[in-house]
C-alpha cells in the first residue's frame, strides 16, 4: 500500500469540505447535517444502505441538485456548484451506476460530448487525444470504437476518461463495481491505485464492504441521512460497518432450513434463442438454485423465455415434465411457475394502478375475482387487503397507487402476489436490486421459504454475495449457456472465472 | 408466513386522510375550472382585440344553447354524434391506442347503414329495421376498425398514420359506394339531384324525442340521444368493472408488466379497436337516420354527408378527460359553443371562426393543466405514502433476525 | 413514356413536400421529440403561405420572385411559431408526444379558418390572382425524349432539396450542435451529466421542424395549386412520417423514401389511362397513396431504429 500519494497525503489539507450538508424531498430527508471531508490523494470510500442519502450527497457537490443548507469549500474557496458544469470547472467529475452513454456513438464522440473544442467536429483530432489519454492512465480502450459493443468494463473506463478529459482532480464512483466481474473489480483497482498516486482523489460508493475494506484508505458511514462514522479499514470490520450501516446487529448468512431435495421441477433442456444459445439445467424440488453471471449474458432472456414473454427458437421448457415451450405466459403461470422480473416498473406492476389492481394481476382469469367477466371488487380487495398486511406492505390502503411505494414496498407487493398462488417454481431475477438491508432480509427469508415448503427456486442475480447467501448450488451463466456448476463452499474467483466463460477444464489452475 | 408482521399504521399518524378517489377527483375539477378560466380569458383578449364586449359575446353563445327557442334541444341533438364519436376514442386510448380513425370508421359505417336500410326492408318489419341498420353501422364500423387492428396487432404498423391513412381510403370507398351500388335510382323523373343514395323506409329512422319535452321538430333531437348517454355508461361499466377494462388500463399504462402477468396484448388492443370501431359506427346514425329523414321518409346518405365528427370527437375526448362520463358533458358543452358559432355573426361582429379559436385554446389548456394536476397529485401520493412509512418505520421496534421457522 | 414523364415531374413536387417535412419531422424525433403534428404545421404553412404570396404579389405589386418568396417565407416562419407550442406542451410540460401532436392538428385546423377569415374573408379558400414563381425546364434533361417530360414546367423550388440535403447531412453529422442534438435524442441523461442543457436543443429541433413542414406547405399552396383550400393537404404530413421512418431518420435515404410516396401521388393523378389501372375504378386508384403508405409502415416497421430517447419526457433531474 506504499503509494506515492499517500505520503503526501498524511497532513495535506483537504481538496473538497463538505459541511453541515442538509437535503429534502417531498417525504423524506436525504441529506441531514452530513460533513464530510476529501483529502488529495485518497480513495475515500462513503457508504451506507439504499437511501441512506449517499449519492445524493455526491449529487449535491456535483451540482445536480442545490442543497437546502450547508457549505462546499474547494481548495480553501467556498463555491456554489450550481450545475455539473460549474462541477467539471471546478475539478469534480461523477461516473453514474447506470452509464449516461450514447450507445450509437463512438468513444471519442462520447468523451468530447459538451466539449468539443470548436462548432465543427474534428474527429481524427479528438481520437488521438482520447487515445493519449487512456494511455497516460493504462486504460485499453479503441477510441474509434462505438459504445454499443463495448463490454461493461471499458464502458466504465469510457465514463472515468470523460471525467479525466475534463481535467478533474477528484472523481466521484457511483457503486462502480455493481456491474463488474471479480476480474473486472481488479482491473478498476489498479486503476484507482494509478490515480490516486497522481494525487487525485476518489469517493468510492459502494455497498459492498469486502471491496471498501480493500481499496479505500477512509471510509464514511451514512444512515439515514446522517453521518454516523468516520473510520479507516485499519479500525474495523465488515461486521462493525454493516451495523454502523444499519444500526443493528446484521447476520450475512440466513440461516438454510435442512430440507430433503426431491425431483426435478423444472427442466430447461438446450434453450436457443436471442441471447440463449443452448442452456440447460435443472432446479429440484426444495431447491434453490443460483445462476450468477454479469449483466448481458443472457440473464433477461431466459427469464422472458422461461415465462413466455420472449419465442424460443429450440429447446423444451418441462415444469413438473410438461413441456411449456410454445405455451403463452397465462398457460405458464396457471401450470405454477411464479415470476420476480428482475425490472419491476417494466415487468412487474404498473405503476399508475392501485395495489389491489396490482395485485389481482396474473389472476384476472380466475374465479372468484372474476364471474363472467366482471370484477369482484370486495373479493379482490379482500385479498388485497390480507396480502398487504401479510407482507407488510406499508400502505395506508390499498387504493394507493403502486408507484408511490418505495422500492422495497414495491418488491413486497409483487412477492406478495406471486407467492400467493403457490407456485411450484419460484423464478427470481435480481430479487433485491435496489433494495435496503432491512428489504433485502426480507425478500431472502421469502426466498428460503419457498425452498423450506419444498418448492423449487431459480435464481439469477449479478450480486455473489445473494448467491451464496442463498443458493444450494451455483450455476454461472456466459454468453447463453451455463458454463460451470458449484457447489456454495466454492471461493468467489472460481466461480468468477465461470461468469467470465474461462472455465478451466484444462486443468491447469 | 414467517415474518411476525409489524401493526399497519395507525389511524390517526397525523397525516390527513382524504380518499384516493376524492382527492382525484378535486384535483381533476380544479385543473378543469382553471382550464376554463385561461380559455375564456385568452378568448377575451380576443374579443377585445374586435372591439365587442366579452360578456356580450359569451352571454351570446350561452344565450344560444339555453334560453333560446330550442337552444337545449340543438344542443343534445349536435352532441349526439360527438359523444359516440368521443366514446369511440377514448376507449382505444385507455389502452394506449390512438385511434384517429373514427373519421373512416363512421363513413364506412354510414355505407352499410344505408345497405341495410335499402335492402332489409324485406327481412325486418317494423320497427326491427331501424335496429337491423344501426347493427349493420355498427359492424361496418367494426370491419373497418379491425385493419389498422389488425396491422398494429401483427406488424406493429403505428395506428395513427394507419387510421389516418384508412382515412383516406374511406373517402374514395363512399364515394365509390355513392356511385354504384348505393346509387340514387329512384329520382323523380327530371329533377336535378345531386349525388346521395336512395331514401330510406320510413321504419329505419330514428323516432324524435323533442317533441315529448316541448321541443320543435327543427333540432332533430332524437332517441340517439339517450342512446349516446346508455352507451357512455355501458364505456364506464366496461373500463371500471370489467376485466377487459382492466386488462386494457394494464396494457395501456405498462404493456410489459400486463403481458409478465399473463395478459394477451395483442388480443385485447384488437377487441379495443372493435369496440371502438362500433361505436364509430354510430356516429353517421344521427346525419343518415335522424337530419336527413322527413315525417315521412326514413333518410338517406348523401354525397355532401358531414365529415370532421371524428376529428372533434377526439378534441371532446381530450376535453372529457377520457371519461365517460365526462365526455358526455365536455360533448354537450362543445356543442353549446358550437350552437353559438351560428349566433355570434347575427349577434354581434365577431366571425363565427372565433368559436373555433376558442375551442382550439380550450383542448390546449384543458390538455396541459390536467397533465399537470395529476402529476402533482402523484407526487402527492409518493410523498405522503414514503412520510407515513418514514413514521411508521420510526415507531416500529427493528425487525427479523433473520431465521425462518 | 412521356406520361411517365409527366408522372415523374408530378412526383417531383409531391417529393419536396414531403421530404421538407419529413426532414423537419427528423430535426424533432432526433432530439427526441416525436412530432406528429407535422400536418397541422403543414397546413398552418398553406394559409400563410399563401397570404404572403397574394399579400406581397399583388397586393403590394412587388410581383415575382418577391411575392411568391414571401409566401415561402411566411410559411415557414408562422409553422416555426406554432410549432412552439408543441415544443411548450413536450418540452417545458412534458405532455404526452402524440397527445400534443394530435391537439396541434386538431387546432391547426381552426385556426386556419380562423386565419383564413381575417386575410381572405372567407372561411375555406383564399383570393385569386396569387403569384408563383415562373416555371422552369431542368436543362439537358428536360431535352431526352418522350421522357424529359419529367423535368419540363417544375416550380424552380423543387431544386431546393437537393440543395439542402448535403448541408443538413454536415450539420447532423460534423458540427457540435448536431452531435449534441443527436445525443439529446439518444440519451438526454449523457447529455446533461455532461453540463448540455437538454431543453434548448429540443426547443431547437421542434422549432426546425415547424419551419420545414411550415415551408412544404407554403410551397404546396404557392407553387403547386397556387391558391389555399382547406383541406388541401391530403395528409401529406402523415405520408411524410411514414417516409421517415422508412428512412430510418436519415436525411439522404428521405429522398429515396420521399420520392417513393411522392410517385404514389402522382399515380392517381398521371397515369390514370395506363393498362391495368385503367380497370380499376376511379375512386380506387385515387387511395393508392394511403394504400402505399399503410403498405410501407406494415412491412418495414420492425426493421427501423428510432432515436433510443424519442417518445419518453426527460425529467430534467435524476433521482
Amino acid at each position: 500500500m506504499g503509494d506515492i500519494g499517500r505520503a503526501g497525503r498524511e497532513g495535506a489539507p483537504p481538496i473538497v469540505v463538505l459541511e453541515g450538508i442538509t437535503k429534502r424531498f417531498p417525504g423524506v430527508v436525504a441529506n441531514d447535517d452530513v460533513s464530510l471531508e476529501l483529502r488529495p490523494g485518497e480513495v475515500h470510500a462513503l457508504i451506507g444502505e439504499n437511501g441512506a442519502g449517499k449519492s445524493t450527497l455526491m449529487r449535491i457537490l456535483y451540482g445536480m441538485y442545490p442543497a437546502d443548507s450547508g457549505r462546499i469549500v474547494i481548495r480553501g474557496e467556498e463555491v456554489r456548484i450550481h450545475s455539473p458544469r460549474d462541477a467539471i470547472a471546478r475539478g469534480i467529475g461523477m461516473v453514474h451506476q447506470h452509464f449516461v452513454l450514447v450507445d450509437p456513438f463512438t468513444v471519442a464522440e462520447n468523451v468530447i460530448l459538451g466539449d468539443e473544442g470548436g462548432a465543427v467536429l474534428q474527429h481524427d483530432e479528438s481520437e488521438r487525444k482520447v487515445k493519449e489519454l487512456a494511455d497516460t492512465y493504462g486504460f485499453q480502450i479503441d477510441p474509434h470504437a462505438t459504445v454499443e459493443d463495448l463490454s461493461v468494463g471499458e464502458e466504465q473506463r469510457v465514463e472515468i476518461l470523460k471525467a479525466l478529459y475534463r481535467g478533474v482532480e477528484i472523481l466521484i464512483l457511483d457503486e462502480p463495481t455493481a456491474v463488474l466481474t471479480p476480474a473486472e473489480t481488479s482491473d478498476l483497482f489498479e486503476n484507482l491505485r494509478r490515480l490516486r498516486a497522481d494525487g487525485k482523489s476518489i469517493v468510492f460508493i459502494s455497498h459492498k464492504l469486502d471491496e471498501v475494506l480493500e481499496i479505500a484508505d477512509r471510509i464514511t458511514v451514512l444512515r439515514r441521512g446522517a453521518v454516523v462514522g468516520e473510520t479507516t479499514p485499519a479500525a474495523t470490520s465488515k461486521a462493525k460497518l454493516a451495523e454502523m450501516m444499519v444500526g443493528r446487529p446484521v447476520l450475512f448468512r440466513l440461516e438454510r432450513p435442512e430440507v430433503e431435495i426431491g425431483e426435478p421441477v423444472l427442466r430447461l433442456e438446450d434453450l436457443t434463442g436471442g441471447r440463449l444459445h443452448g442452456l440447460s439445467l435443472d432446479v429440484r424440488a426444495g431447491e434453490i438454485v443460483g445462476v450468477a453471471g454479469v449483466e448481458g449474458n443472457g440473464q433477461r432472456d431466459l427469464a422472458d423465455v422461461v415465462m413466455g414473454l420472449r419465442p424460443l427458437e429450440s429447446g423444451r421448457i418441462l415444469l413438473d415434465g410438461e413441456d411449456l415451450a410454445s405455451r403463452s405466459t397465462a398457460e405458464i403461470r396457471n401450470a405454477g411457475l411464479g415470476f420476480v422480473p428482475e425490472d419491476r416498473h417494466e415487468q412487474g406492476l404498473v405503476l399508475g394502478m392501485t395495489l389491489w389492481e396490482n395485485l389481482l394481476l396474473g389472476r384476472q382469469d380466475d374465479p372468484p375475482f372474476v364471474k363472467r367477466g366482471i370484477l369482484s371488487l370486495r373479493t379482490i380487495k379482500d385479498l388485497a387487503r390480507k396480502l398487504v398486511r401479510l407482507f407488510d406492505v406499508r400502505a395506508r390502503s390499498v387504493d394507493v397507487t403502486a408507484g408511490a411505494l418505495s422500492g422495497g414496498n414495491q418488491q413486497k407487493l409483487i412477492l406478495a402476489r406471486e407467492l400467493e398462488t403457490d407456485p411450484k417454481l419460484l423464478l427470481a431475477a435480481q430479487p433485491t436490486r435496489g433494495l435496503d438491508v432491512g428489504a433485502i432480509e426480507f425478500v431472502w427469508s421469502q426466498i428460503l421459504e419457498q425452498k423450506a415448503a419444498g418448492r423449487g427456486v431459480l435464481l439469477i442475480s449479478a450480486e455473489l454475495d445473494e448467491i451464496y447467501a442463498l443458493s444450494d448450488r451455483i450455476l454461472t451463466l456466459y454468453e447463453g449457456t451455463i458454463t460451470g456448476e458449484y457447489p456454495p463452499s466454492a471461493p468467489a474467483e472460481e466461480v468468477g472465472r465461470g461468469m467470465l466463460g474461462d472455465v478451466a477444464v484444462r486443468g491447469v489452475g | 408466513m414467517a415474518i411476525t408482521a409489524t401493526a399497519p399504521p395507525a389511524a390517526g399518524t397525523g397525516l390527513k386522510t382524504r380518499p384516493e378517489w376524492l382527492e382525484s377527483a378535486i384535483g381533476q375539477g380544479l385543473a378543469l375550472v382553471l382550464a376554463l378560466v385561461i380559455a375564456l380569458g385568452l378568448g377575451s383578449i380576443i374579443i377585445l382585440l374586435y372591439g365587442e364586449n366579452p360578456l356580450d359575446v359569451y352571454g351570446s353563445i350561452l344565450r344560444a344553447s339555453t334560453t333560446d327557442k330550442d337552444g337545449p334541444a340543438w344542443v343534445l341533438s349536435a352532441a349526439t354524434p360527438l359523444i359516440f364519436s368521443a366514446l369511440a376514442v377514448s376507449v382505444c386510448f385507455k389502452g394506449g391506442l390512438f385511434n384517429i380513425g373514427v373519421e373512416g370508421q363512421y363513413l364506412v359505417a354510414m355505407v352499410t347503414a344505408a345497405w341495410a336500410a335499402l335492402h332489409l326492408g324485406g327481412l325486418l318489419p317494423g320497427p326491427l329495421l331501424m335496429w337491423g341498420v344501426l347493427l349493420f353501422g355498427m359492424l361496418g364500423g367494426m370491419a373497418y376498425a379491425a385493419v389498422p387492428g389488425a396491422l398494429k396487432v401483427k406488424t406493429g404498423a403505428h395506428e395513427v398514420v394507419t387510421t389516418i391513412m384508412m382515412n383516406g381510403i374511406a373517402i374514395s370507398l363512399v364515394a365509390w359506394a355513392l356511385n354504384n351500388s348505393l346509387r340514387y335510382t329512384n329520382a323523380p323523373v327530371g329533377q336535378n339531384v345531386d349525388l346521395r343514395t336512395n331514401i330510406f323506409p320510413a321504419n329505419a329512422k330514428v323516432p324524435d324525442l323533442g317533441h315529448l319535452f316541448g321541443y320543435g321538430p327543427a333540432p332533430r333531437l332524437s332517441w340517439l340521444f339517450p342512446l349516446a348517454v346508455f352507451a357512455a355508461a355501458i364505456v364506464w361499466f366496461i373500463v371500471k368493472r370489467m376485466r377487459l377494462g382492466y386488462e386494457a388500463r394494464a396494457v395501456g399504462a405498462s404493456a410489459g408488466s400486463a403481458q409478465a402477468g399473463g395478459i394477451g396484448i395483442g388480443s385485447v388492443q384488437m377487441k379495443l379497436f372493435l369496440i371502438s370501431g362500433a361505436l364509430a359506427g354510430l356516429v353517421g346514425m344521427q346525419q343518415i337516420l335522424v337530419n336527413n329523414a322527413s315525417t315521412s321518409t326514413g333518410g338517406y346518405l348523401p354525397q355532401n354527408y358531414e365529415a370532421t365528427l371524428g376529428f372533434t370527437g377526439i378534441a371532446v375526448a381530450f376535453l372529457g378527460q377520457n371519461n365517460p362520463i365526462g365526455i358526455v358533458f365536455a360533448a354537450i358543452f362543445w356543442a353549446s359553443l358550437s350552437r353559438g358559432e351560428s349566433i355570434l355573426p347575427i349577434e354581434t361582429d365577431m366571425p363565427r371562426e372565433f368559436v373555433i379559436i376558442l375551442q382550439g385554446i380550450l383542448i390546449m389548456s384543458v390538455v396541459i393543466t390536467y397533465t399537470l394536476a395529476k402529476r402533482r397529485l402523484e407526487r402527492r401520493q409518493t410523498g405522503r405514502v414514503l412520510a407515513e412509512e418514514e413514521i411508521v418505520a420510526a415507531q416500529s421496534a427493528p425487525a427479523l433476525e433473520g431465521t425462518t421457522t | 413514356m412521356s406520361k411517365l414523364g409527366f408522372a415523374i415531374s408530378i412526383a417531383f413536387t409531391y417529393f419536396t413536400i414531403i421530404y421538407l417535412t419529413g426532414l423537419g419531422g427528423l430535426f424533432s424525433e432526433r432530439s427526441g421529440i416525436v412530432n406528429i403534428g407535422l400536418e397541422g404545421l403543414m397546413i398552418i404553412g398553406t394559409v400563410t403561405g399563401s397570404f404572403g404570396a397574394y399579400y406581397f404579389g399583388a397586393k403590394l405589386g412587388w410581383g415575382v420572385p418577391a411575392g411568391p418568396l414571401m409566401g415561402l417565407l411566411l410559411g415557414l416562419a408562422c409553422g416555426a411559431a406554432f410549432a412552439s407550442i408543441h415544443a411548450l406542451a413536450t418540452v417545458t410540460f412534458k405532455i404526452d408526444h402524440i397527445v400534443s401532436g394530435v391537439v396541434i392538428n386538431l387546432v391547426a385546423v381552426g385556426l386556419a379558418r380562423f386565419l383564413s377569415t381575417v386575410f381572405f374573408g372567407q372561411a375555406t379558400q383564399s383570393d385569386p390572382g396569387q403569384p408563383h414563381l415562373h416555371v422552369i425546364s431542368i436543362p439537358l434533361l428536360s431535352s431526352i425524349p418522350a421522357f424529359g417530360r419529367a423535368f419540363q414546367g417544375l416550380s424552380p423550388f423543387v431544386l431546393f432539396p437537393f440543395l439542402v440535403v448535403f448541408p443538413v447531412w454536415w450539420i447532423l453529422n460534423r458540427t457540435r450542435w448536431g452531435l449534441r442534438l443527436r445525443s439529446a435524442g439518444e440519451n438526454p441523461e449523457a447529455t446533461r451529466s455532461l453540463g448540455v442543457a437538454v431543453a434548448p436543443l429540443r426547443w431547437e429541433g421542434v422549432l426546425i421542424s415547424g419551419a420545414f413542414a411550415g415551408l412544404a406547405g407554403a410551397f404546396l399552396s404557392v407553387e403547386i395549386v397556387n391558391n389555399w383550400r382547406e383541406g388541401q393537404t391530403l395528409g401529406l404530413g402523415f405520408i411524410a412520417l411514414a417516409a421517415l421512418i422508412l428512412s430510418n431518420w436519415n436525411p439522404i435515404r428521405l429522398m429515396g423514401a420521399a420520392f417513393l410516396f411522392g410517385f404514389a401521388q402522382a399515380i392517381p393523378l398521371a397515369l390514370r389511362d395506363w393498362p391495368v389501372i385503367r380497370s380499376i375504378p376511379e375512386q380506387f386508384v385515387n387511395m393508392t397513396p394511403y394504400v402505399v403508405t399503410i403498405v410501407v409502415l406494415a412491412g418495414f416497421i420492425g426493421k427501423v431504429r428510432p432515436p433510443a430517447a424519442a417518445g419518453k419526457a426527460y425529467e430534467g433531474t435524476t433521482t
